[in-house]
């Protein structure tokens, strides 16, 4: 697959490795980043967006930045981390360009429909305790979850954060003690 | 950023009053910082107890929600990936480009910078189970005859001598830029920055 005709096989290396190829112009090395990532960078850029949006299109332009800026990466061992930055950046500009003005105080209509009791029994508890969490992260406002997306999946500063959102830190602040609250409580409830 | 968000919280509070005066804000803070200095009056709040454990069962599930989505997703489809790679510009990584000695003053050969990489990273196929990563080229490269130091990063197989995997991937470097990019070269520094367990069945020595 990597063209090589013997040695090890590139699609297992370390990370460092691999990006510190691409960024050196290997573009078969830049191919295995594209394949190892993109499941994960998929499902954070669908967290961030709650779903509609092309995560598809989303990152595909993240790699294409990727690959464009790949070379100014310091540490090559945290492309992982790296790439969720990108993808995080490039959903909340696609956010914005469709939603204009941040509904930072959406929290004050928020319906709360009652959970579907179809829920198996069987699960296993940390499974059922993710499902709550998807739920309770459905129902918050987009701010709000974004937020605490970028918190606590993409682990991003409150700093980062707020110049994502483009609000001020303090902003920041109550949107993600009000979505723990949200989520906290939701879980709680549905316990 | 304090006021009440309505969710009707069924027993559970985490508003000031419910929280010896702290705040959910403040709470993240105080986790954030592994609840160092110990704060007695957050510590001894039972309000504040039942929010810290709250918070911190959440923090483990935002990690492992990304990974049980990561799971659900499919892998990557070849054609996609391929769309992408197709996409990307390959002669933005060209870098400086190298002269070459000619035979008519007229001439002008050379290679670029990017090509030389490409070079180090064919030595390291030459060295069974050593792969290298970055690596960089010290020195005006543009000028015939100046002197280069090239710094290369290795992954190696566990288990092989490590300086004798170095040395000969030193040789194969060498050989290569001196016979096809004709460098003045100074040095090579190689550092193993990973070293790893091969795949059960893989080949390790020719």
């Amino acid at each position: 697959m990597t063209g090589q005709d013997f040695g090890p096989a590139l699609d297992d290396a370390d990370d460092r490795t691999i990006a510190g190829r691409a960024a050196d112009g290997d573009v078969e090395a830049f191919a295995i980043l594209v394949r190892r990532y993109t499941p994960l960078l998929r499902a954070y850029a669908r967290r961030i967006l709650s779903g509609t949006a092309s995560v598809d299109d989303i990152v595909q332009e993240s790699f294409v930045t990727a690959w464009q800026r790949l070379p100014e990466l310091d540490d090559m061992g945290r492309v992982r981390g790296w790439l969720m930055r990108i993808v995080s950046r490039k959903a909340i500009d696609e956010v914005r360009a469709t939603r204009p003005h941040l509904e930072v105080d959406g929290a004050e209509g928020l319906e709360l429909p009652a959970r579907p009791g179809d829920r198996p029994d069987q699960r296993a508890e940390q499974r059922a305790e993710l499902t709550a969490l998807a739920d309770a992260l459905r129902e918050l406002p987009d701010a709000q979850r974004e937020s605490w997306v970028l918190r606590e999946i993409g682990g991003c500063s409150y700093d980062e954060i707020a110049e994502q959102l483009e609000q001020p830190v303090s902003t920041v602040r109550g949107l993600l003690a009000r979505a723990r609250k949200h989520i906290i409580v939701r879980m709680e409830e549905w316990r | 950023m304090t006021r009440d968000d309505s969710t009707g919280s069924g027993g559970l509070g985490f508003e000031p009053e419910d929280l010896d005066g702290h705040t959910m804000d403040e709470l993240g803070d105080y986790l954030d910082a592994g609840r160092t200095p110990a704060d007695p009056s957050i510590d001894a709040s039972p309000g504040c107890r039942i929010a810290l454990d709250a918070l911190e069962r959440l923090r483990r599930l935002g990690p492992a929600l990304l990974d049980q989505d990561t799971a659900a997703e499919p892998q990557a489809d070849e054609n996609w990936v391929r769309s992408i790679i197709n996409g990307i510009a390959r002669d933005a990584r060209a870098g400086r480009r190298i002269p070459l000695s000619v035979a008519e003053p007229d001439d002008d050969l050379g290679i670029t910078e990017g090509a030389v990489r490409g070079l180090i990273r064919s030595a390291g196929d030459a060295v069974p189970g050593v792969l290298i990563g970055r690596c960089r080229l010290d020195g005006d490269v543009t000028i015939p005859g100046a002197p280069i130091r090239i710094d290369v990063e290795a992954s190696v197989p566990y288990g092989l001598p490590i300086v004798r995997l170095t040395q000969r991937l030193r040789t194969e470097i060498g050989d290569r830029l001196r016979t096809h990019a004709e460098l003045n070269i100074a040095g090579i520094d190689i550092v193993v920055h990973d070293v790893r367990d091969l795949p059960k069945g893989g080949g390790e020595e020719r």
